[in-house]
């Protein structure tokens, strides 16, 4: 499960940096690292970046706290969660750490297991968020999907009922009636189709050339 | 009650006059109305017994209109037809008096054998 999630690690000891990553890769993460504020806002700021931030408070230049309320005041895509890593371990510190848009906050000296507890929670807040909004997307996909589908079977009872009454005025055998024919059958499958699309209840895709599309009868069975 | 009439609720004019077209081709006579409150006010001049009623009407919804025309006339017999179907539950319009609930597009050979089942349902009560 974690074996992708990246991780960024901001820290100006390289000591403490290698150190840091090399546990944290062997527990299946994806690490980068950062040897300063500007280097891991940058890496922060790539089209995928890691959702998970372990940044050092004491850096020259732009440190940890200042590092958070930047990122925090930023519109961002996805959810990121910060660790403010710091020998300050005063609770007015971990305060101020934490106002200024940490998640979390290990004091120095920590040890791996408390280290590893702490990311392992990060993960999961990451999860839940993710969930989360898949959830809220795939509802405003539905709504609209029934809001298009509502506007769509206003006219195509009006096209549907006319192209019926034609028919059964029509002469059996007429080319003219099975030109109709062919009409109303189309207009049937538009109409089978915008049923199915309102029972869609889940998200279920299938690869179509080179993206994917919701799979509408596997989506509404 | 002799006179086959149904009295039809859509705010759209073209399926009104479909629905119109239709059911005075099969010899039924048809009045319609484009709101709740326009079917309410023809209603209280004259009494229909079959009814088709859209759900997602403006003002007042179909299912609404139901109730109150199935207080005033409780031996009504009024369908559904809507175009919106995950919005209005079935159940709900059962309980609303609905007898049938129809989805757009709807074929029309459906809703004439609905009006059809309905008269003739009317004629048996009037035997009784």
């Amino acid at each position: 499960m974690n074996t992708n999630m990246k991780i960024l690690i901001a820290e100006d000891d390289m000591t403490s940096r290698a150190m840091l990553q090399a546990v944290l890769a062997k527990w299946g993460y994806d690490v980068s690292a950062a040897s300063d504020g500007e280097q891991a806002w940058a890496a922060l700021q790539e089209p995928t970046p890691p959702g998970l931030a372990v940044l050092d408070w004491e850096m020259p230049g732009l440190d940890g706290a200042e590092l958070c309320r930047r990122l925090r005041a930023q519109e961002r895509k996805e959810p990121l969660y910060l660790i403010l890593l710091t020998s300050r371990g005063a609770p007015e510190d971990i305060v101020r750490g934490l106002e200024a848009g940490a998640d979390d906050y290990i004091a120095k000296p920590y040890d791996n297991a408390e280290l590893k507890a702490r990311v392992d929670v990060g993960r999961r807040m990451l999860m839940l968020q993710n969930e989360m909004r898949e959830r809220e997307k795939l509802q405003g996909v539905l709504e609209m999907a029934g809001a298009v589908c509502h506007e769509l079977n206003q006219p195509l009872q009006i096209v549907s009922g006319f192209s019926e009454m034609l028919l059964l005025d029509a002469d059996a055998g007429d080319k003219n009636s099975e030109t109709l024919k062919t009409i109303k059958e189309g207009i049937d499958r538009i109409g089978e189709l915008t049923r199915r699309i309102m029972k869609i209840t889940r998200y279920q895709a299938k690869p179509y050339l080179k993206g994917r599309i919701v799979d509408i009868h596997q989506a509404s069975e | 009650m002799s006179e086959k009439r149904i009295l039809v609720v859509d705010d759209e004019k073209l399926i009104l006059d479909l629905y119109s077209q239709v059911f005075s081709g099969a010899g039924y006579e048809v009045t319609t109305a484009e709101s709740a409150e326009e079917a309410l006010e023809i209603f209280r001049k004259e009494q229909f017994w079959v009814l088709f009623l859209d759900l997602n009407l403006p003002g007042m919804n179909g299912v609404d209109l139901c109730r109150q025309i199935r207080k005033q006339h409780p031996m009504a017999i009024p369908y559904a037809v809507t175009g919106y179907a995950s919005l209005f539950e079935l159940s709900d319009c059962r309980e609303a008096g609905f007898e049938d609930y129809f989805t757009k597009p709807a074929s029309l050979s459906d809703l004439l054998e609905a009006a059809e089942y309905a008269f003739k349902k009317l004629a048996r009560w009037r035997k009784r």
